[in-house]
This record gives structure tokens, sequence and C-alpha cells, in this order.
């Protein structure tokens, strides 16, 4: 068992059914939604998967959470596979890998009180049956988020906070399990331009206090910021490109990452640049194209595109990307 | 399918043999007694094997299965026979076939006039929401919502009777004679304070949904688009807002059907009107299920139909349903 | 960290109270709450209340029979000589008992069945849900008659049969209410915690479904009470306890019609209604307040405008040199009021100028005035907003002194409006094209009628949309293709001012990207004036040739776009830009404003920003910063320093 590996994604597939294409047709049409995912994390790493809507990022995260069970492929946490565990197994797992959600306002439950949502993972698992090692808990939890003093709020219910606040208890709810990854979807693409900044400080300081790992799914590249360590770009259920943030960013090397990284815009009046604007929309992921399942919108497709599948060429140790252009 | 089921075993289940109720003849012998059940087909078990299922009268597996009640139910249902009444020893059918007209005739009207008059006033309080107006529907819809339809009967009935409308019945006696155009007219007289009274108890309800139903819909934000647009206010219920708000009409008043079978049973009650839900009160009196089941029958086949006309109309409607 | 107000430290109260407190508000809810209690105390102390005993048919003579009120008898008597009154009273007993106890069966049931076929779905779900159909499905108070009629008539009876042939509007309602929570997020989030499927109904499912619960169980008691009252009439009650039901039965029975005697009729069917009507109302109430929705619509007739000032004002900017000013905006303010009472200050004293061919960015974060100032600009301001002060001149005329039909010639033929999330702003029930076409016939008024189609077509290939999608519905297009058929239905009357509200939010980046290039290249091409709203500030320094900073309600800062990304004076505009990601400067922290937006209903004394503001200083939170002109009125900034710094 690698040390340095904390989270190992390897084929990961998840196909839903989408019914028949007529009544009495023999085969049932699947979404692709997940279509063959590897990916490594490690410890107190942060890693952003970027994609438009449509490429399974979100499905990605509810296998990983165990929310979904996929089709094929394996999720290795901490030397074991964690795919099919049964309800106590994954239970445990639960308190290894947290998540938190888009939207802040339809995360938290109304009727509780920010001290029973944050007490509430406690309760579940059984840990710290004493009252007061309890409240030490959820009120270190809270303060590591920043809602200090944590007294102040513990009795207010979610309608009376913020939107930021609010982030900072789905946050605290999650910290209280001492976690070693946090799964972010999309936590501040609801949230007010000037508030984003401290959600997204708030984990890169998590990961330097707590040593958390932490996967930033997204769909602007542009939030992120420089936060994230490594990027991995999603087309259509794959991975096709991945590396380190600046890597990524100052040398894309697929041409869907290089559109997708043109068209971020630049709060600067001055750099107006050209940008590659792809046609069209995602496609359905039920009908998926034949060969590279981007070349119906690439810019720079050849005929063999259309025939074959790239698999990864790699430009350094840490930089991988699937086109076939780049096969010499 | 499976109402045809039930509706049988219900009233087999129900207590008090059907033939010693429906006769109502302690004095009868007990020979007699098996001669009706013959009449009637109840010496016959109810259905084969299901043995255990007692207290119902059930056969066992050796039993022939096309010589059960159960069987010749079905065998009868797909003929269009309803079997016969035990209390007048008519064919059933022919017993509602009269009768399911008047009720047609009542509940139609009734059910026409309080959608009109509902929804019309639904849509005028939703428009001027917050008005006088908006709060003056909404009390008189609470208020007829809240009495009961007999009750209400009763008191119109004071009121016809003092205004000399007739009070009971669908005809006066010995008006068969006289010209059709003079009977309509009388029917029509008579039809006045048992239609009213419908109408009073079920608008209020129409109202309501109507309103809450097009206030939802101008709530919307491509009322805002369609008043961007510079379209009057007229030309905006018109073409943008009642089509959207009649959706959840008319599957209230599909599901409505089905209740307003409990409005017709107590006005007609009330008013001596001769229709399907007067049969049916009678019927229980006299214990006489065979009336009972087709009646119960006819309803359910009428509620089942009636959905399904929604459901049409509801795709046809609204597109996002139809393009699926 | 995020600043504690005063407000924070108050002890926050615990949800009973709060809805307490929004009921005393309620005065139908209130007035169904005094009715019920009212007939429940005559109910529990009838014994005292009433003035005669119950069934006193004793030394009752032909003459006592259905007596007319006096003073002894006030209601009168009934057929068998009692007092009518004092039955009334005992009445009041049945049918509460009936209604209570029948409601709660039938709300148990419905409540289970609902929740369980809600929350595990699947077979569980079609299972019982087939069964509900079912049971709706065969009418439900003939079944009662036939019940009841073939079992012994007792009061018992009578509840069970009602309280079990009940249920199926709860059970549906339950359950849809509860698919609705289930797909909410915390209900996720409690599943990724690791939580039990108990735990989950427990604490999550059922007290979400509560309200509709409560709400439906008022019902139910309404429609026993009904319920009862009916069978009790056909002569299917107790015959041992007089119900209303009952005593009407007697009376319509035994010939209260014809001896005129209406008392005996109409006091037990009062009473039946003033409980139902209690119960109606009650339940109303209730309703409003636990499972709240809008009571505005947008037909409302807005509130006229007032101006306070006279209409002589000084203008803020002078004619800019180049380029003819096509729309100007002077010191407009929207106030919004509910209840007559003043509730947000939501525009003050905007003023901006937009001229021919010119894409102005109007930038602000959620809940600054932005939007409400663009509904003010073309009047589509909801009924509880008000113009309080400024103008907007177009064409030679203020839009605001306009009536609503003169208003309906400038909107959409000279300035149109692409809202957010075009999914909402096209009606779902007609076709694209259909809608497209409504403006043409509206506006257009001599469009020859056959060239109509042929119009549509274009205005969409023109925005990307290929002519066969013209008669699809809007939900058959995606998110873009929306907002694209948006725009064609925008340029349909040849506008000379489109506003754009946040037209790319919730798009996917390339989406967007696809959106803006579309906007940019029909700017040029017809010459179009744009007015962008966005929070989004790399799209405005993409886009924009000016740009207008609000901040809660009020100009933060006002410039060519160049000034505010490089030069900007205003401390909020400053902030603003540390705290956006810039993916060209990898090595810029990100710094974020601490603190939040303000409420417009619950604004700073002073400066609107001063709350947040990182060089404030004591005057700031006294006075609100007038408007600072710099650079021959190119640039606008409101702020104390640029006042000391002068």
């Amino acid at each position: 068992m690698n040390k340095e590996r904390l989270l190992e994604v390897r084929g990961l597939k998840k196909y839903f059914e989408a019914g028949r294409p007529a009544l009495f047709s023999r085969d049932i049409r699947k979404v692709h939604a997940v279509d063959g995912v590897d990916f490594q994390l490690r410890h107190s790493e942060v890693i952003a998967l970027v994609g438009e809507s449509g490429c399974g990022k979100s499905t990605l995260a509810l296998l990983l959470m165990g929310l979904e069970d996929p089709t094929a492929g394996t999720v290795t946490f901490e030397g074991r596979d964690i795919t099919h565990l049964n309800d106590n197994e994954r239970k445990d797992l639960r308190r290894k890998i947290q998540m938190i959600f888009q939207d802040p306002y339809e995360s938290l439950n109304p009727t509780q009180t920010i001290e029973e949502i944050v007490n509430e993972p406690l309760l579940v698992h059984g840990i710290a049956k004493d009252k007061r090692e309890r409240d030490e808990r959820v009120k270190k939890a809270m303060e590591d988020s920043g809602l200090k003093p944590a007294e102040v709020y513990l009795n207010r219910f979610p309608h009376e906070l913020s939107g930021g606040q609010r982030q900072r208890v789905v946050i605290a709810a999650a910290l209280v399990l001492e976690p070693e990854i946090l799964l972010a979807d999309e936590p501040v693409s609801m949230l007010d331009v000037s508030i984003r900044a401290e959600i997204i400080n708030l984990l890169a300081e998590l990961r330097i206090t707590r040593q958390i790992a932490v996967i930033f799914i997204t769909h602007d590249l542009g939030s992120v910021g420089f936060f994230a360590d490594r990027v991995a770009v999603m087309y259509l259920g794959r991975i096709v490109e991945i590396g380190t943030m600046l890597e990524v960013l100052e040398k894309p090397q697929h041409p869907y990452t290089k559109a997708l990284i043109s068209v971020i815009p630049v709060p600067n009046p001055r750099l107006r640049r050209k940008r590659i604007i792809l046609q069209g929309e995602t496609p359905n992921p039920i009908d998926l194209p034949t060969g590279c399942r981007f070349h119906p919108r690439c810019p720079v497709a050849i005929s063999a595109c259309k025939i074959n599948d790239p698999s990864f060429v790699s430009r350094s140790n840490s930089h991988q990307t699937a086109c076939l252009l780049l096969v010499k | 399918m499976f109402v045809l089921v039930l509706n049988f075993f219900l009233f087999r289940v129900l207590p008090g043999d059907p033939a010693r109720a429906g006769v109502h003849d302690p004095r009868l012998k007990k020979d007699s007694i098996e001669a009706i059940r013959v009449r009637f087909g109840l010496d016959k078990p109810v259905i084969n094997c299901f043995e255990t299922l007692n207290p119902i009268k059930l056969g066992s597996c050796d039993i022939n299965p096309l010589d059960t009640q159960f069987f010749i139910y079905l065998k009868n249902l797909v003929t269009g026979e309803l079997g016969i009444s035990y209390h007048t020893n008519r064919p059933v059918a022919t017993v509602l076939a009269e009768r399911l007209w008047n009720t047609v005739l009542l509940i139609g009207a009734g059910q026409i006039l309080s959608i009109t008059v509902g929804a019309f006033f639904g849509v005028f309080a939703a428009w001027k929401a917050r008005t006088a107006i908006d709060y003056g529907a909404l009390a008189t819809s609470l208020v007829v919502w809240s009495l009961p339809t007999f009750w209400l009967g009763i008191i119109l009935l004071f009121w016809g009777s003092a205004n000399g409308l007739p009070i009971g019945g669908k005809a006066t006696p010995g008006m068969s004679s006289a010209p059709l155009m003079q009977q309509w007219g009388d029917i029509a007289r008579h039809m006045i304070l048992p239609t009213v009274t419908y109408t009073i108890v079920y608008m209020g309800e129409y109202m309501l949904i109507m309103r809450s139903s097009l206030m939802d819909v101008l709530s919307e934000d491509y009322i805002l688009t369609a008043k961007a647009k510079g379209l009057g206010v007229f030309q905006i219920l018109r073409d943008h807002a009642l089509k959207n708000a009649m959706l959840p009409l008319v599957t209230i008043i599909a599901i409505n059907l089905g209740f307003t079978v409990a409005g017709a049973i107590q006005i007609e009650t009330v008013f001596s009107w001769p229709g399907l839900g007067g049969a049916i009160f009678e019927a229980v009196n006299r214990r006489d299920f065979p009336v009972l089941q087709g009646a119960f029958l006819l309803i359910a086949v009428t509620v089942i139909v009636a959905n399904l006309i929604a459901d049409l109309t509801y795709s046809y409607l609204d597109p996002r349903v139809h393009t699926e | 960290m995020e600043k504690l107000t005063q407000k924070d430290n108050l002890p926050s109260s615990t949800q009973f109270s709060e809805f307490w407190r929004k009921f005393k508000k309620n005065r139908m809810g209130l007035v169904g709450l005094v009715m019920l209690a009212a007939i429940t105390f005559v109910a529990v102390f009838a014994p005292l209340i009433a003035p005669h005993r119950s069934s006193s048919i004793l030394n009752v003579g032909v003459s006592d029979i259905y007596k007319a009120p006096s003073a002894q008898h006030i209601f009168g008597t009934d057929d068998a000589g009692a007092d009518v009154f004092t039955n009334f009273i005992y009445g009041a007993r049945v049918s509460l008992t009936v209604g209570f106890f029948a409601a709660f069966i039938s709300i148990v049931i419905g409540g289970v069945l609902g929740i369980v076929a809600g929350f595990f779905g699947g077979r569980v779900e079609n299972i019982l849900m087939r069964f509900t159909d079912i049971m709706l499905v065969i009418p439900d108070l003939p079944l009662m008659v036939v019940i009841v009629a073939l079992t012994k008539p007792s009061l018992l009876n009578i509840i069970f049969v009602i309280g079990l042939l009940g249920w199926t509007t709860t059970a549906r309602m339950v359950r849809s209410q509860t698919l609705a929570v289930k797909s909410r997020k915390f209900v996720l989030r409690a599943r990724a915690i690791g939580s039990s499927q108990f735990h989950i109904i427990r604490r999550h499912i059922f007290p979400l479904v509560t309200p509709i619960l409560v709400v439906q169980a008022v019902l139910v008691v309404s429609l026993a009470v009904l319920n009862e009252s009916t069978l009790s009439f056909l002569g299917l009650g107790d015959p041992t306890v007089l119900s209303w039901g009952q005593m009407l039965n007697y009376a319509f029975g035994r010939g209260a019609m014809s001896t005129g005697a209406w008392w005996a009729l109409v006091v037990p069917g009062f009473g039946i209604v003033w409980v139902v009507l209690g119960l109606t109302l009650l339940g109303q109430g209730l309703e409003q307040v636990l499972n709240p929705r809008l009571d505005t619509h947008h037909l409302m007739p807005g509130r006229p405008n007032v101006k306070s000032t006279s209409v002589a004002l000084s203008r803020n900017e002078t004619q800019p040199a180049s380029g003819k000013s096509l729309l100007e905006v002077q010191n407009l303010s929207v106030n919004y009021v509910t209840e007559g009472q003043l509730s947000a200050r939501a525009v003050e004293s905007v003023s901006f100028t937009l001229k021919e061919g010119e894409l102005i960015g109007l930038v602000g974060e959620s809940g600054c005035g932005k939007t409400t100032l663009m509904l003010a600009l073309l009047q589509l301001l909801p009924s509880a907003g008000q113009i309080v002060n400024g103008q907007v001149l177009f064409g030679g005329r203020d839009l605001t002194t306009l009536s609503d039909d003169e208003m309906n010639t400038v909107r959409w033929s000279e300035i149109s409006i692409v809202f957010q999330g075009a999914m909402n702003a096209l009606n779902p029930v007609r076709s694209v094209g259909d809608q497209i076409a409504e403006a043409i016939k509206k506006h257009l008024t001599g469009f020859p009628s056959d060239k109509i189609s042929t119009r549509v077509v274009e205005l969409l290939d023109l925005v990307g949309i290929a002519a066969d999608h013209k008669d699809h519905f809007p939900h058959q297009y995606s998110g873009g293709m929306r907002q694209r058929a948006m725009i064609a239905m925008a340029l349909a009357c040849n506008p000379q001012i489109i506003i754009a509200d946040e037209p790319t939010t919730a798009l996917d980046v390339m989406i967007q990207a696809q959106i803006l290039e579309l906007l940019n290249s029909l700017r040029t091409k017809l010459g179009l004036a744009i007015i962008f709203v966005t929070h989004d500030l790399g799209v405005v320094a993409e886009m924009c040739d000016r740009v207008l900073v609000m901040y809660g309600g009020v100009t933060a800062e006002y410039a060519d776009v160049d000034i505010i990304y490089n030069e900007a004076k205003h401390p909020y505009t400053q902030e603003l830009l540390k705290a956006f990601p810039d993916l060209t400067r990898p090595k810029k922290k990100l710094s974020s404003i601490p603190g939040y937006p303000p409420r417009l209903d619950a604004l700073p004394a002073g400066c609107r920003f001063a709350p947040r503001c990182p060089v404030v200083f004591e005057r700031c939170h006294q006075e609100q910063p007038s408007l600072h002109q710099m650079d021959g009125n190119r640039h606008i900034a409101s702020c104390h320093l640029l006042e000391a710094s002068k």
C-alpha cells in the first residue's frame, strides 16, 4: 500500500438506464454518466475536477461518496476497495469522506438549529458519548470553520444566517467527524462574489491545519483560482487532461482544455483575448460519438479522431492528455 | 379490472345475508329462502379454491370454477348484464338506466354552472388580488364550502316553497300528457332548486382552485416577459395565463366527479329527485345488493373514464406532456 | 472572519414562538380558532350551559311539539317537544368527538402511507399508490352509507368508517411532500453523513411534512364533521345519541317543513356550518402561515410614481463629446412599500447615460438593487415598488410620467429585455416561434401577416437556431438555446436598447461565451445599445464600454471600464476586484470582503458599505457620501475619502 495515495480511482464507470428507444425494442439505452475515470488523490492534496454540465462530475462525486453504486471499476481508499461495502463498513467510511454541496440554502434542514446540524453526525455515528465532549467537538468544528464565537450561532436556524455563514455550517458539520477527504461540489457558485474567496481560503486553510484532502468539483475553472494543486478536466464522462494547476492553465494540451481556459473571463479590460468558442453543446451521454468523444466539436480534429479513441499521452510525470494529435 | 373484482367482493364480505335481508320476511320458510337463493344464484359458492377465506361462502377447488358467483358475475358483466334487483325483480341495468339520466342531468347542469361561476370568480379574484373583490370572493367561497349540502337544500326548499317553486320530484304529476315543450319547461322548473344547491356547494372549491392556480401563473417570470413585451392586461390573461391556470382545474374536476355522487345522494334525498343517488340510498335500506353493485360499478367506471378524459385534456393543454 | 452585528447576539426565537407571531397576524386563522374555541367550550361545559336537561322529553303534550322560540325555549322545541337549544349544545359534543377521532384515524393512516410510499419509492410506492387510487375511484360517501347501513349504527362504527375512508387525500399530499423533501440536498447530506433511513425519516422528513399534516388534519376534521352529519341526516346515525345531523333528520322527516318550524332545521345546520367554517378558516390560516405562498403577482396594479422633488434637476453629467445619448437616467429612486409602510429603499439616486451603440455594464452583488433599477426603467416594478424620485429620459419623454398604455408602445418596440434563466421567462405551453410572432403582431402593426413566419425564422437564424425548432416548445430547448430564443424575441421589433439582466448566470462557461459572443456580434451588426446586468466582473471587463457599480441600492462608482479596473477610487470596487480570481495572475492571493451585502430592508445609517469597508472612518457611519465627480464627469464615485483628498 502506497502511503502517498489516499484515494485511487480506477476505471470507474456508471451507466444509468434511460428506457428503451422504442416500445418493444430489445436493448435498453444507457446514459454513460461516468465512463472510465482514473485518478489518484494524495494526502492533503487539492484536486479540481472541471467540466461542463453533463460531463459526469456530479455522478462521480456521488460514486466517491458511495451514494451510488458504480457499474464497473474500483475506488481504493487507504488500500481498500470501497465500492462494494456492506452498510456498516460504508457508515464507517462516511467518517473519512465528507461532502459539501453547491447550495447552502438547500443543504441545511430548515427545522434544525445550527447546533443540531453540527451535532447530528456525532449522534449518527455514536461518537463522543459524553455530552461535554460532543459540545467541545461541535464548538471546535464551528470555530475552525470560521463561525466564531460558536455560542452565538448554536441556537440559530439556517434562515437567520447569510449564504456564506450557511456554507460554513455545512463545512463544520463535515469537519466534526474529522474526515480525511472533503468532496466539495460547486461550493461557491451560489455565493456572492465578495464571499467566494473566504470559503476558498477557508478550504485552503483546512488542508494545512487539518491535513484534509479536497476534491473540488466545479464548472468554472475561474472560480477555483490557484487554490488547487492539480486539475482534471472532464468531458462526457472521462478525464481528458490532468496535470498540476500551472501545467494545465499555462500549457493546456487538449483542445477542449484550451477552449475552456480561453473563455474564462479575465477581469482586465486591457487583456481582451482571442477566445476559442466551441460551437454547439455537449452531446447527450446516451449516443456517444465514435472515436474521440470530443471530435464533433473539436476545432482541430483530423479524420483519425473519428475512429480512434485516444489514450493518455504524458507530457511530464504529472501531466497527461488524451488527444491523438499529441501522439508522435 | 381491479375495481371489478373489488366491487364484487366488497358486497360479499359485508354482513347480512342478502337473501334474508332482501326479502324482509322472517316468516318465510326455509325452503322458500333456498328458492330465492337459487333464483339469484346465491346457492353457488362465491369463488372456488380460497376455502380459508371464510366467512364468505367459498367453495373448494373441486367445484367447477365456471359455476361460481364470481364467474357468473364476470360473465354477466361482459354481456352488459348487471344482475337482477332483489327488491323489484327487474334487471339492474334497467333500474339504473332510468335513474342515471336524471342524475346526469342534475350533475351535468350543476357541474357546468359551478365550474363556470367558480372559475369566473376565481379568475377575477386572482386578477384583483388583495382587493375587496378578492377578499369578498374568498370569504364567500369559504362559507359556501362549509355548507352541508343537504342543509343548504333544506333551506332552499324552505325558500322555494314560499316562492312557489316546485319542491320535489322531477315533474308535476299528470304532465306526461302535456306537449313536449311544456314537459321540458316543467322539468326545468323542478331542476332549479336542486341545481342551485349543487352549484352553490361546489363553486367555492372551484373558485379557490382557480384563484390559487392563476395566482401561481401570474407570478411566473413569463408573465413579466409578456408585460415587458407591451401586451395589455386582457391579452396577457387570455394568451398567457388562462391556459396554464386551467391545468390544475382539469384534474380536480375529474377527481371531483366521484365526490359529486355524494352531493347527488343528499340533494336527491332532500328534493326527492329520482336519480342514482336516491337509488343507492334506497338499495342500501333494502339490502338490494345487485343494484348497489351495479351503481358502484357505474360510478367507478365513470370516474375512471373521467380521469382518462382529464389526462387527455391535460396533455392537449400542456405540450410538456404530449411532446415528451 | 465575519463581523458580528448587534443583531447576532439577540437570543434566537424558538420555532413555535415564531409560528405564533405569524399566526397572530393572520386574521382568517384567528377567527377560525376563536370560532372553534367557542364551540369546544360549549361542548365541554354542555351541562352547565344548557338551559334544560338533555333529552327532556318528559311531560310532552301535543302542544309542546314544534313550539316557536320563546323565552323558555329560545330556539323553540322539536318534534318530540325537546328544547332545540339544549339539543344543539349536546349535539356539539357528538360532532366534535366524531370529527376529531375519525380525523385522527385518517391522518395516522394517510400520514404513514404517504411517508412510506414517498420515501421508499419503487414497488412499495407503486402498490400503496395504486391502492390509494382505487380508494379514490370508489366514491366515499356512498361507500360509507353502505357500510354504516350494513353494520350496527353506533357512534364507534361511524367514527371508524369515516376514519378508515377519509385518508386518501392526506396520503397523496403527504406523499408528494415527502417526495419533494426527499429530493432536497439536506437529505442527501444526511445520507452522506451516514444516517440510517429511520433517522432520516424522523429527523429530516417528518419535521418538514408536519406543516402539511397539520393543515390537512384540520381539513379532515371538517370533512369528518360534514360526513357524520350527512350520515345522520340520511338516518344512518346512532339512534342513541342526538347529533346535529340526527336532529335535522328527525325534523326533516317528521314534518318540520310542513309545520313551518324553521328553527328545528336552521339551528342544527347552523351548528354544522359554524364548526366546519371555523375549521376551514383555521385550516386556511394555518396554510398561509405554515406553507406561505406569494400573494402578489405581475398583473397587480403598480403604485403611482410619486416624486418628492421637482423635475428641474441639475444634470450629473455633461453631454459626452461623441455619440448621441439615447437613454438618460437621472437621480432615480425606488422604494418598496409593504402594508403601507416603507420596507426598503431599493434604489437611491442612481444616474447614468446610455449612448447609441454603447454597452454599459451594471455590476453588483445579489440584493444591490440592480434588477429593481432595470424593471423601473420599463415601469415593470412589482406592485410594492414605487418610483419616488428621478427621471428616465428616452426619446424626449420622461418614461416615469407615462401611463401604462403609453408605456406599452415603448416596451419591446423601443426597449426590450432579456431575463435571467430563460426557462421561466418563456411561456411553457406556447411554441417559441409563436411567442416571437406575438411581439411582432403587437408592435409592427403594418407588418404583412404572411411574412411573420419568415421573419421569425430570420430572427432565429440570427441567433443561431435552426428553422425547424420554430414550432418547438421551450422545454424542448436546452438552456443555452432558450437564452438565444429570448434574445431573438428581444430583437423582434428592432428595438434601440436591449436590457440583458444576468443573461448568462446559471449557464456553463462555454455556453456563456457563446451567448456573450452573440450579443457582441449583434451589437455591431445592428448598432444596438445594451445595458448588461451581471455580478461577474470578468464578463464586464470583456464586454463593456462603461461600468456602473452598485452597492446597497446606490451608485458606488461609475466610469469607463478601463478606469474601473485600473484606477478604481471606491473601496468597494477595489475590494471586489481583489476578491475576483484572475487566471492570468497566478501569484495574486484572493482576499474576501468581510461580512455580507446589506439587506435592502435593513440598511446601515451612513455609507452603506461602511460596515465592511477596510478604510472606514467615523464620518462614514453617520453620513451617506454624495457622488464625487472626477475627470470631467467621466468618473463618479461616492466615498467620503474622495472629499477629504480634495
